[in-house]
């Protein structure tokens, strides 16, 4: 009785075996499902929560920041700073220096969520990765958002022209109208319109200047 | 008399080819083990050095070379640097012995079988010293279990060869391989007219020479998860380079026996066409599934537990192969035992 | 067979390889302090033994040395020390009388030693060292039941005791009493 249950037992397992071994080889035959990391890497899902990042208007492209900020104030960890300048031919201020301190930022996300123009957004950078420390704790978003421009004019051209000539248009009418409240470096900042687009902020050397506000419109 | 047919000289020949050959497999099958590991699990595996990876042994083999070797304080410094020497040398010694073909055989022993098994056995010595000089806990559990490991698989073992020693009555592995000449149902794992477990006899050589090599899933020597790296935990460098190729050369040892044995050598399974280069090319064609079939079973059991390694041996192997050894004997006897009275 | 040069001087070498192997595994056995040390010299002893075996035409034989007492005695010796105490002995201090005892010890030794050599030097070899048989598996069958049928059932005898005594040590060790 003992024997034929060892037996049976035997066989059962043999049998469970050669059952594991179908198991693999039928996963053997299918296509492999991995993602070869450095030479593809996944798309991001819509709510990956990267670092923030400036918006970049697909309309302008530039950022849609006009530094109210109303992100500063939000932040729990006080890792944001931002700078505005006011550009001739433009109604609000834009942004010229947008800083995150990625070391002490938790992306709470609450910068986001007070934005009123929606002009941050998480990023779907994950591999951030530096061998200097300044790079996370002084991050320039504003950099970030010149080299996305720059990939995003060469991809749409159109769209590019019609916006540097948008901008170009804005200006020389600003540049013709009134220039009676006049900041000094305003014109040279009209000559040079650069016609990719890049968004003037930091080719052009202007100090951040705050206090004289202008109201042209 | 050409200078190549000279003995010594072509004893020379063959032994620099089984140690070009062995190491060829050593590192081609361990990128076939891994490739084979990512297929199962659904990956491509190494894929980067080389094109599809068929450089990766080599950068290893590099890397490998590249590095001190080191002998730890504290260790018998003798004892372990010969053990990878002890390790590598009884898969050379054993490969001399396997006719890969009808004429090409290292060297012609009318006791081959019990050469390839008596040097074999020394594989066990070699792991255990290389693990007991090595002064390391966890290399002396792993000696521990490689002994006691190695004597319980041996026993079935030798009960299925001597059944399968009454079968074919001699230990010249090239005769045996010609007894089992003209088409697949003269291979000694189909002689069920013989003994009716025959199939069950090849099964039971199989796990014992999976479990003699230290493969999973039997591979309690080297059980990384718990003991490292096993036996050879303070190897690095080439030291542990040699002792994994010798474990690749003992699967190919183990793999080649199992093909002479059972699945008829260099014997082609249609009957025909079986002499020279196409018996070595059946030969390899076996060899090589039978290796595959190895890697197969590593990627898909888990490790075994070391009791129930013991308890497969001792409680369901060993009966087994005796009672597949007396119903042979039997079962040859009778008839002769009948004519005698009848 | 083949007509090679320095044949003879080959084969010398090869012997004196073996022979150089038996001597110095039997010595680093006996004069070893580490038994690990001295159980690898074993081995080395027993794999020249098969050597010499092989010499004299019996290669049936040289492998079954190497099998039984490398493959078999030498592992259990090894798993037998595994299970001791890990450490070497601490050194002890000479015995008294210990060259006196050494003495009569290496004295015993050159008589046992002179013995033997000159019983094989002087005693009658009736037969040159060839090959007896083919040494395929029926000649040995063949042989162990006919011709040596007594040590063959003796050794089974001694096999059996040494089965019921290893049965009756793990009895009594299971046993809480």
């Amino acid at each position: 009785m003992s024997l034929l249950t060892a037996l049976r037992d035997t066989y059962s397992g043999f049998k469970s075996l050669l059952t594991g071994l179908r198991i693999t080889a039928r996963e053997a035959s299918k296509p492999s499902i991995t993602v070869q990391y450095p030479h593809e890497t996944l798309k991001m899902p819509e709510r990956f929560r990267g670092h923030v990042k400036l918006v970049l208007d697909p309309v302008t492209g530039k950022s849609r920041c006009t530094s109210c900020n109303l992100c500063v104030r939000a932040c729990p960890s006080d890792c944001i700073t931002v700078e505005g300048i006011k550009r001739e031919g433009e109604k609000k201020k834009s942004v010229s220096e947008y800083t995150l301190d990625f070391t002490t930022c938790s992306l709470c996300g609450s910068c986001v969520e007070a934005c009123p123009s929606d002009a941050i957004e998480y990023s779907k950078d994950y591999n951030v990765v530096s061998l200097h420390r300044e790079d996370f704790s002084r991050m320039d978003l504003v950099k970030k958002l010149e080299a996305e421009a720059k990939v995003w004019a060469e991809k749409n051209p159109e769209a590019a022209a019609a916006a540097a000539a948008a901008s170009a248009a804005a200006m020389a009418a600003a540049a013709a109208a009134p220039a009676k409240p006049a900041v000094a470096p305003a014109p040279a900042s009209a000559a040079t319109p650069t016609p990719t687009s890049t968004p003037a902020a930091a080719a052009n050397p202007v100090a951040p200047v705050r206090s004289p506000e202008p109201k042209t419109t | 008399m050409s200078f190549l047919q000279i003995e010594p000289v072509r004893i020379l020949l063959y032994l620099v080819g089984i140690c070009a050959f062995v190491g060829a497999n050593a590192a081609y099958l361990v990128l076939a083990e891994r490739k084979g590991a990512g297929r199962i699990q659904r990956r491509p595996g190494p894929n980067e050095a080389g094109f599809g990876g068929i450089l990766q042994p080599v950068a290893d083999g590099i890397k490998l070379l590249a590095k001190q070797v080191m002998v730890p304080p504290g260790t018998d410094a003798l004892l372990f640097r010969a053990a990878p020497l002890m390790v590598m040398a009884p898969p050379l010694m054993c490969l001399a012995m396997i006719p890969f073909s009808d004429s090409i055989v290292a060297r012609h022993l009318n006791v081959g079988l019990l050469f390839v098994f008596s040097f074999g056995s020394i594989n066990v010595m070699a792991l255990m010293l290389g693990g007991w000089a090595s002064r390391n806990k966890f290399a002396i559990i792993s000696s521990a279990r490689v002994v006691s490991q190695n004597v319980a698989y041996e026993i079935p073992m030798l009960l299925v060869v001597i059944t399968l020693l009454m079968v074919t009555g001699t230990m010249d592995l090239n005769e045996i391989i010609h007894q089992q000449g003209g088409g697949i149902w003269h291979w000694n794992l189909f002689k069920v007219w013989v003994n009716p477990l025959m199939p069950v006899t090849f099964v039971i050589f199989f796990i014992c020479m999976l479990a003699e090599t230290n493969r999973a899933p039997f591979d309690m020597a080297e059980a990384e998860s718990e003991l490292v790296a096993g036996a050879f935990t303070e190897y690095g460098g080439m030291g542990f380079g040699v002792f994994f190729m010798a474990e690749y050369a003992n699967i190919v040892v183990g793999c080649s026996l199992a093909t002479v044995l059972f699945l008829g050598g260099w014997q082609s399974p249609i009957g025909v066409l079986s002499g020279g280069l196409w018996g070595a090319g059946w030969f390899l064609l076996k060899l090589y599934g039978l290796i595959f079939t190895v890697i197969w079973i590593r990627w898909t059991f888990p490790r075994t537990q070391f009791y129930s390694l013991l308890n497969l041996s001792w409680k369901i192997l060993i009966p087994i192969s005796l009672f597949t050894l007396l119903l042979t004997g039997a079962m040859m006897k009778l008839p002769v035992v009948y004519h005698q009275f009848f | 067979m083949n007509p090679i040069p320095f044949a003879d001087y080959l084969v010398l070498a090869l012997f004196a390889l073996i022979v150089g192997t038996t001597i110095g595994g039997a010595l680093i056995a006996a004069l070893s302090t580490r038994i690990i040390r001295g159980v690898s010299g074993l081995m080395m002893c027993c794999v020249g033994l098969g050597g010499l075996y092989y010499f004299l035409n019996s290669p049936f034989l040289a492998l079954m040395e190497i099998l039984i007492y490398v493959g078999a005695v030498c592992v259990t010796i090894v798993f037998g020390v595994m299970l001791s105490e890990p450490d070497e002995p601490p050194h002890q201090e000479s015995r008294r009388h210990a060259a006196l005892w050494g003495g009569g010890a290496l004295l015993v030794c050159l008589a046992i030693a002179f013995g033997v050599a000159h019983l094989g030097l002087s005693g009658p070899w009736t037969e040159p060292a060839t090959r007896v048989n083919d040494g395929s598996v029926e000649a040995i069958g063949l042989a162990l039941l006919t011709t040596y049928s007594l040590p063959f059932e003796l050794i089974s005898i001694v096999l059996l005791v040494a089965i019921l005594g290893a049965l009756v040590i793990a009895r009594s060790g299971r046993t809480k009493e």
